[in-house]
């Protein structure tokens, strides 16, 4: 039964599973990248791979690879990827977050709308890029 | 003045021989689970390595409060706690993952992005850190700026994301991993 899709033990069976089971969030991750609307929500896209997706496919690496050291080096693979990825996601929105980057939401649909900044005088002569600290008001 | 207060270690919280000692034992245990040989040579050289960078790096790994009376050791956590809280933050991923899932592929788009804020204040830096990185791992949710008097701006992508980030359960979670006291409290009308 098992022969027949290719795999010889009952091991690559389950590792086949979960690394299906890390493949749909991967596929889930690039569609959300297509259809959600601004940069705010596909960074959120890029979330769902880099954590279910990549936990489902290191623990099918990892029952595939067997008990072996090679196993604990891609669990220390995992490791930092779970707490490097955060970090770059955090870095993206807060750049555009201290640019100014409009946000989209069911009310406004895309329109110029500053988070948190709003309350703020964005004139027109300020230089793009400029960061505006919170004293500057 | 700086490389005083590295040397004067009064203000740092728990004990600088437990820290170098667990920092050694997990330089070690890395050393040996890479390279994976137990011959003397091998693990001289693993033990060497380990020593110069704890020593090295110790000092590096202090970080100040806000107001500089007391200096933290990053990785100074309990070990059974962290553990508990790492499996716990997996739960939610999954729950969140799959909610997210099923918005982003949904016939219609079922989201409803916003930015949300909350005050979380804790004397320990490294609390922060390690809130904001679990909100930003959790799909939905990415913390997109945290100032220094404990404001923190979150883009939540669906309704589920945002009622799960101002419930202040994760925040009770943090407080209590580190031991502060709980400090939250959700910023109204900022929007």
């Amino acid at each position: 039964m098992i022969e027949a899709f290719g795999l010889n033990s009952l091991r690559e069976l389950i590792a086949a599973i979960f690394m299906l089971g890390g493949l749909v969030f991967f596929v889930g991750s690039a569609i959300g990248m297509l259809r959600l609307p601004d940069f705010y929500s596909r960074i959120h896209a890029s979330g769902n791979s880099e954590t279910l997706g990549c936990t489902l496919s290191f623990i099918g690496l990892m029952i595939y690879e067997g008990p072996t050291l090679t196993a604990v080096k891609m669990a220390f693979a995992f490791l930092i990827v779970f707490m490097a990825n955060p970090i770059g996601s955090h870095i993206l929105g807060k750049a555009a977050y201290k640019s100014g980057h409009p946000v989209w939401t069911l009310e406004t649909k895309g329109a110029k709308k500053l988070v948190g900044l709003e309350k703020q005088d964005h004139s027109a002569d300020e230089p793009v890029g400029h960061i505006r600290q919170k004293e500057d008001k | 003045m700086e490389k005083q207060g590295v040397l004067n270690n009064n203000n740092i919280v728990g004990s600088t021989l437990v820290h170098k000692l667990a920092m050694f034992v997990v330089l070690f245990g890395f050393w040996m689970v890479l390279s994976g040989r137990t011959e003397t040579k091998f693990v001289v050289y693993g033990l060497i390595t380990a020593i110069v960078t704890t020593w090295v790096t110790y000092p590096l790994l202090l970080v100040p409060n806000k107001d500089g009376s007391k200096r933290y050791f990053v990785f100074g956590v309990s070990i059974p706690k962290f553990i508990m809280y790492f499996f716990w933050l997996m739960w939610q991923l999954v729950l969140a993952n799959i909610d997210v899932l099923l918005a982003t592929t949904a016939q219609e788009l079922d989201i409803d992005p916003k930015v949300v804020r909350f005050y979380f204040r804790a004397d320990n830096p490294m609390a922060s850190v390690v809130l904001a990185n679990s909100i930003t791992l959790t799909p939905g949710t990415v913390t997109i700026n945290v100032t220094d008097d404990g404001l923190y701006e979150i883009h939540a992508l669906t309704k589920g994301a945002a009622a799960g980030v101002l419930d202040g359960s994760m925040q009770k979670k943090v407080a209590d991993l580190y031991g502060e006291k709980f400090d939250f409290a959700v910023a109204e009308g900022e929007e």
